[in-house]
């Protein structure tokens, strides 16, 4: 194997929700609120349900090959050249998310922040930091996680905090866009909740690969919730036809927020958690871009392609999504959707047929 | 060892990174805006005025040092074809970098507001900068001559006027909160007035001998605003039933004429309220049934009348729900002959209950508010009268 770490299920979970959660909180809102409005809270709900059967699927295929990442399974389910194929499509899809997730980082802290700084110092500082953590393998991840994922409950007291500026009419009418709309704004929380898809790279090192359904549920289901709390500051405090006219809905309602004329310029918490969550984010991609890699090729160690993987992740942030803003989102986020549902749903099916892998009642490593 | 002496060096040139190097700015290299204006000119440029703090004045030993005292604040104005390029030309005139975001209003001149408000408020929630809880207001005049009046009780206009805002006696909008309006189709925006008000003379050894009047702000009503156009003002009183109506009269007081002794006033200081707007809608007629609940305390009677009676308290509350049906009345009167305008949210709360009908009625929603029948009905309380049972000083008849 190639990483020997190994990691108990709580690291896992909290590891699932940083990979998740940092863009999600900043980005998701904006293009939710755009379709479904109101209704914004039921297309987050259609897609926490989506996001467990995401989970359910990859987790179910992912077990049936115990010890091996999707990328090594690929080639026992559909062979040697297809799987080549399949796998490098899972490489590609990790580095593009990763190198995504750069651009996100850099510029909103760009926007937002800090203007004069050219946005590739951020990537760069990211990819470096990320780097370390990868090199230094899975366990060090984590416990780098851990260390800072309580950062993320400053995102509650932010929304507690902020409820006095939160009006409960501004949900109403319910189902007012319909159907369709709400689906459409379903699409992006789907894409989001659907990179769990990146456990099907960490279960092998999991201390119980068994537990990996709890994982996978209990993280959705919490960055699903998390998620949904955000959009509903946003809604509440803005209204559905003001909220979807921000790029950064969140951190504009945390802007507001002023207590008694002392307690305000909350900027800072939207900041800490977007920072150190985006390092973890950059992080799980990095990782699971460089470990595919190196099983795709065969190699013995994964971390001399630790240098390449970066500088191609940081080179792709730049080349892959434009050079200005309107150009990144209109890559978001549909083409998530063939390799997060299509491939692994195809991929359990074949193997079902095929009859490869063990039966799921007797998973024991 | 060599080891140790490469990771020293590297700590040592890490730590010259960590007080963050681009947009490193020192607070001496500020400028502070505390209130920002912006006004069209004659040739129909827009001018930026801008309130600088000089920080000096904002020590402690600021008030007291005596001669040679610095202003508390600088006002400067530039005029450009946009905001931001204004704010190039001010730039050329601030030796400091102008810095936004401790401005706490922005105040709009009258001539600009009739040419459009959100050609100005775009820059301002566009730009990181500025805060979105910057205080919004409508200038009767210029906005220039908001930021250039004498404070009172602080150190600035900007702050004066943020502090007045914030006491709630009439109806404040934050910026945010005007998009918000302006974003709705159910609602029509209306913004804090503001004037400069002459106040008699100056007096005090800092006031200085070359200035007799003093010039004070003011709020002054509201700023009816069509789609982001300024076309009509409400005044103080009409203010008080737009409150009434959007259910934001938190503060102030109703004056009824006392039971029992016509000609003499009370007044009853409002403590809590809050107002519910019901629409009702068959097809052809469409009315709103307006109920506002309200309880207050009195605080003051004219009359000599004992009140201290159930059957008084109770005239007393009738009279007081005739009085706000009268206030809210002719503000609503106004906004439907007069403008035209849902500058209530009715159309909101007929959107939450007739989502369907909405669809068609949002595009031509005015005239159907215009049209719209509204029926008012109060209930208002008396809780407490204060800390006399009966008005002090007069003998038991």
């Amino acid at each position: 194997m190639l990483e020997h770490g190994k990691i108990d299920s709580k690291q896992a979970i909290l590891l699932m929700i940083s990979m998740i959660l940092p863009t999600a909180i900043l980005i998701v809102p904006a293009i939710t609120l755009k379709y479904a409005k109101q209704d914004a809270w039921l297309s987050l709900i259609l897609a926490t349900l989506v996001g467990l059967l995401i989970a359910w699927l990859v987790v179910s295929l992912s077990l049936r090959f115990p010890g091996k990442t999707i990328i090594e399974y690929t080639e026992e389910i559909l062979g040697r050249v297809l799987g080549k194929i399949v796998g490098f499509l899972y490489i590609y899809t990790f580095m593009r998310i990763g190198s995504g997730v750069c651009r996100e980082f850099g510029f909103f802290l760009v926007t937002a922040m800090m203007p004069e700084t050219p946005m590739i110092v951020f990537i760069i500082i990211a990819i470096v930091i990320s780097a370390y953590a990868v090199r230094n393998g899975l366990e060090v991840l984590c416990r780098f996680n851990q260390l800072f994922i309580p950062v993320t409950g400053l995102l509650v007291i932010a929304f507690l905090l902020s409820t006095t500026n939160m009006k409960l009419t501004r949900l109403l009418p319910v189902f007012d866009t319909g159907l369709l709309s709400i689906a459409q704004g379903a699409v992006s929380p789907i894409a989001w909740l659907g990179e769990i898809l990146t456990l099907a790279m960490i279960i092998p090192y999991l201390t119980k690969p068994k537990e990996a359904y709890r994982v996978a549920v209990i993280s959705v289901l919490l960055s699903g919730f998390i998620l949904m709390i955000n959009t509903m500051e946003s809604l509440l405090i803005f209204g559905p036809d003001l909220a979807n006219h921000w790029l950064y809905p969140t951190y504009n309602a945390v802007r507001v927020v002023s207590i008694a004329n002392f307690l305000e310029r909350l900027d800072a918490v939207i900041l800490m958690v977007w920072i150190l969550g985006g390092f973890i984010k950059i992080g799980v991609f990095y990782y699971a871009f460089v470990l595919g890699s190196a099983q795709w090729m065969g190699l013995k160690d994964y971390r001399p392609l630790v240098l390449p993987a970066g500088l191609i992740m940081g080179a792709s942030s730049y080349f892959l999504f434009g050079i200005n803003i309107v150009e990144y989102y209109s890559h978001l986020p549909y083409h998530l959707i063939l390799p997060e549902v299509v491939i692994p749903l195809l991929l359990l099916i074949v193997a079902l047929a095929k009859g490869k892998g063990k039966k799921s009642e007797d998973e024991a490593t | 060892m060599r080891k140790k002496i490469a990771i020293l060096l590297l700590l040592f040139f890490l730590s010259g990174l960590l007080g963050g190097c681009w947009s490193r700015s020192e607070i001496g290299e500020e400028a502070i805006i505390l209130g920002t204006g912006v006004d069209l000119t004659e040739d129909g440029l827009i001018r930026l005025s801008v309130q600088i703090a000089s920080p000096g004045a904002f020590s402690a030993g600021g008030d007291t040092s005596g001669g040679g005292k610095e202003p508390p604040a600088w006002v400067v104005w530039a005029e450009g074809e946009t905001i931001e390029d204004a704010e190039r030309y001010l730039a050329m005139k601030v030796p400091r970098r102008i810095y936004w975001d401790h401005s706490i209003i922005l105040v709009i001149g009258e001539r600009m507001a009739k040419r459009g408000t959100e050609m100005v408020s775009n820059f301002f929630l566009r730009t990181g900068e500025p805060r979105e809880n910057m205080w919004l207001m409508v200038a009767r005049g210029e906005a220039r001559d908001i930021l250039q009046a004498q404070p009172m009780l602080a150190k600035t206009s900007a702050q004066a006027t943020g502090f007045l805002t914030r006491m709630k006696t009439g109806y404040i909008v934050q910026i945010w909160e005007y998009a918000e309006m302006r974003a709705s189709k159910g609602v029509q925006p209306v913004v804090t007035g503001v004037e400069v008000q002459d106040f008699g003379e100056g007096r005090g050894p800092g006031q200085g001998e070359n200035s007799t009047v003093q010039k004070k702000v003011e709020l002054s009503g509201v700023a009816v605003l069509k789609v982001d156009k300024l076309i009509g003002w409400l005044d103080a009183h009409e203010t008080r039933g737009l409150l009434w109506l959007k259910g934001e009269a938190k503060e102030g007081a109703v004056i009824v004429p006392s039971p029992g002794e016509p000609g003499k006033e009370v007044s009853i200081k409002i403590r809590r309220s809050h107002t519910k707007i019901v629409p009702e809608y068959d097809g052809e007629n469409l009315w709103f049934n307006v109920n506002i609940y309200v309880e207050g305390d009195m605080v003051e009677q004219q009359s000599r009348v004992d009140l201290a009676k159930p059957e008084q308290i109770k005239a007393l509350e009738t009279a007081m729900s005739e009085e706000i049906k009268a206030r809210t009345t002719a503000t609503l009167e106004k906004a439907q002959t007069e403008y035209g305008l849902d500058i209530f949210g009715f159309g909101n709360a007929f959107h939450r209950k007739y989502r369907k009908e909405w669809r068609e009625m949002q595009n031509h929603w005015d005239e159907e508010f215009s049209r719209a029948g509204v029926n008012i009905a109060v209930e208002a309380h008396v809780r407490g009268i204060g800390l006399l049972s009966m008005p002090a000083g007069s003998p038991e008849k």
